[in-house]
């Protein structure tokens, strides 16, 4: 399988005042396309740091970073913005779904910046997309006027529409109770089966984890160990 | 990726998404917005009032300059205007009655007259001051074209056939004479002889004009020409044009038919006035420059607003640019905003202003209750009717958008040059 992104050697240093906080020490890693990938640890493991670099929104300290066979360093904000437009989704724990625009329009939205003038040819895709992740009639309600499984459905099918390189999703579940939580990895695995969409997800959440296909165990900055599962991995 | 979204390209937000996100968070913090943009469409009230209340100064200003001083334009005698303020009484016209009866053929020109302009002092006794005198025709022709008898406060008019003095109020004070009292006006005749006449004070006039209300005396022509032993001559013939007339065009007309008298010299009241014109346009100028330091003020509101905004909104501005929102994208949404909570306090202070004008209009401000006699740089009478023009209000509020929009640039450049993970952070 082709690699959606690659790790090599990868450091990150925070300088917090005068002392600099290693955040990874040196992570190698290959992620194919298609894979279900999360990456799991305790606070301060380097998890979301490492969804950063792979989402572009930093850059590491030393070594390099390829996403889609390019690598994010030395690149302008501009550049990294619109590299993070074509070929990164991004799903949050906060959910960050842009409260004045309706759940139709924060899908829409990312469309309208990779130029696709064409309202009606936008509209047909977001309610789709809309459709398949469940919320069909619900596309023109505001966030606010959605639950936060339904809000983290709409952000979901806000990092598919523009059917990006990889999907980074930093703990996706952390603010919903386990049952919509596992309702939201369900429909995160649905898509990347029936989509091929690379999906990366980092959690603490042992029963989310145990959906991935792929888990990768940080500690202190480090990959401590990996662990890949047959089949469709929908957990033990 | 599909083929299309690589052929199209990625043009970041558009102007209209961006004009319509900024709405629509302008909308979610209405009151903040409704209280910002009061404070512009206050400023931007206040602007336009006085921008309209010094339109009709400067309107005032020049219709006094032309009732009572200029006319709409003077015939001198070649070489007259450039020594003007020497009054040189060799330098005349000889036959005012002919250059009347050419200029009266020309279209556009409502009526004429002549006047004989000279220096002097005039004294009661044991004051004396220096004047300009001017001698008026009786004949009803200075009455066609200047607007003295409508500015006479205290006696009559001059009656023809009398003889008598009519004196600016201003100076009456100096002496200070009344109505009836006798006054000997000295002067150089042609010859160079000192003359000196007693003539009783018929009338005072107050135009607002301060060189007419303070400086002048008009006696009946013919009494003028006598005493400067000038018969038959005049150092001006003062030309007034139809209200309906079209001036330039009308002073190219009177010019071209000119040509016929040989000798002839035809200034209009603006170039007779350039340097009270010049005067009054620099006036205007340091007034707006100074009022649209309130607008000015006002719109450091918005740098406040939108500012306090970028913080709130820091994780917002993370999540769109996370999405691929440039920070040029970023930048253009917060000045979207800035420069629509401008419009809105322009349209809003220009809308106040149009109420507040109109009203004004027909009511009139009394200047005279304000600032009693005191001197306002114009001379103008009291009363002061505000009046509109589409051009500075259009622009007011264009200029107010385009100020608004650089209010909102520092921090709208300071939101785009956040960093996106950081921002993301932000609690």
């Amino acid at each position: 399988m082709p690699i959606a992104a690659r790790l090599t050697d990868v450091h990150k240093t925070y300088q917090v005042g005068e002392v600099e906080v290693p955040a990874l020490r040196g992570v190698d890693v290959e992620i194919e396309e298609g894979e279900f990938v999360s990456f799991a640890g305790p606070s301060g493991s380097g998890k979301t740091t490492l969804l950063n670099l792979l989402g572009a929104l930093d850059v590491p300290t030393r070594g390099t970073v390829e996403v889609g066979g390019r690598a994010t360093a030395g690149l302008s904000p501009a550049t990294l913005a619109d590299f993070r437009n074509r070929h990164l989704g991004f799903v949050f724990q906060t959910f960050n779904l842009i409260p004045v625009l309706t759940a139709l329009e924060n899908v829409e939205f990312p469309l309208q910046l990779l130029g696709i003038k064409e309202a009606a040819e936008r509209r047909r895709r977001v309610e789709a997309l809309l459709e398949e992740v469940g919320l069909a009639g619900l596309g023109d309600r505001r966030p606010s006027e959605l639950s936060g499984g339904q809000q983290q459905r709409v952000a979901v099918a806000r990092a598919l529409i523009k059917e990006p390189t990889l999907v980074l999703a930093d703990e996706p579940t952390a603010n919903l109770d386990s049952g919509t939580a596992l309702e939201i990895i369900t429909l995160m695995k649905e898509m990347n089966a029936r989509r091929g969409t690379t999906f990366i997800f980092s959690t603490h959440d042992r029963l989310v984890m145990e959906h991935a296909r792929r888990l990768i165990r940080l500690r202190d900055g480090r990959i401590e160990d990996e662990e890949r599962r047959g089949g469709d991995g929908d957990g033990v | 990726m599909t083929a299309m979204e690589s052929e199209t390209g990625h043009l970041g937000l558009t102007l209209k998404a961006a004009f319509r996100l900024a709405w629509r968070n302008l909308a979610r913090s209405r009151r903040r917005t409704w209280i910002t943009a009061s404070t512009v469409a206050l400023a931007v009230l206040l602007l336009q009032l006085v921008i309209s209340v010094i339109i009709d100064l400067e309107r005032q200003s020049f219709d006094n300059l032309i009732d009572y001083q200029t006319a709409h334009a003077k015939v001198f005698a070649a070489g007259y205007y450039g020594e003007r303020e020497e009054f040189p009484l060799d330098r005349v016209l000889g036959d005012p009655a002919r250059v009347r009866a050419v200029i009266a053929e020309v279209a556009g020109v409502a009526a004429t007259t002549p006047r004989l302009s000279f220096s002097a002092q005039l004294s009661d006794g044991s004051e004396q001051l220096p004047v300009t005198g001017i001698g008026i025709d009786l004949q009803g022709s200075d009455a066609d074209v200047f607007r003295i008898p409508q500015a006479v406060v205290a006696g009559t008019y001059l009656q023809p056939g009398e003889d008598g003095l009519l004196l600016g109020a201003d100076l009456a004070k100096l002496f200070p004479v009344a109505v009836g009292d006798w006054l000997t006006v000295l002067a150089k005749t042609r010859g160079g002889a000192y003359e000196a006449l007693d003539l009783p004070v018929t009338g005072l006039i107050s135009t607002g004009n301060p060189l007419i209300d303070g400086t002048a005396l008009m006696l009946p022509l013919d009494t003028a020409e006598r005493m400067l032993d000038m018969e038959g001559m005049v150092t001006e013939v003062a030309v007034r044009f139809r209200p309906s007339a079209r001036e330039v065009a009308t002073l190219t007309r009177l010019r071209r038919r000119l040509e016929e008298v040989p000798g002839m010299d035809v200034r209009s009241w603006k170039e007779i006035e350039e340097s009270f014109i010049a005067l009054t346009q620099m006036k205007r100028t340091g007034q707006t420059v100074f009022l649209s330091l309130f607008v000015l003020m006002a719109l450091v509101g918005i740098t406040n607003t939108i500012l306090m905004a970028t913080f709130e909104r820091t994780r917002e501005i993370g999540a769109l640019m996370a999405i691929g929102l440039r920070p040029a994208g970023v930048r253009r949404l917060f000045l979207a905003e800035g420069a629509m909570t401008g419009l809105a306090g322009g349209v809003l202070g220009s809308l106040l202003a149009l109420g507040l004008i109109g009203w004004l209009a027909t009511k009139g401000i009394d200047f005279s209750a304000m600032f009693g006699d005191m001197d306002i740089g114009y001379p103008v009478s009291n009363v002061v009717y505000p009046a509109l023009k589409v051009f500075w209000m259009l622009g007011v509020m264009a200029i107010t958008a385009v100020l608004a929009t650089l209010a909102a640039l520092y921090p709208a450049a300071r939101a785009s040059r956040l960093d996106p993970a950081e921002a993301l952070r932000h609690v």
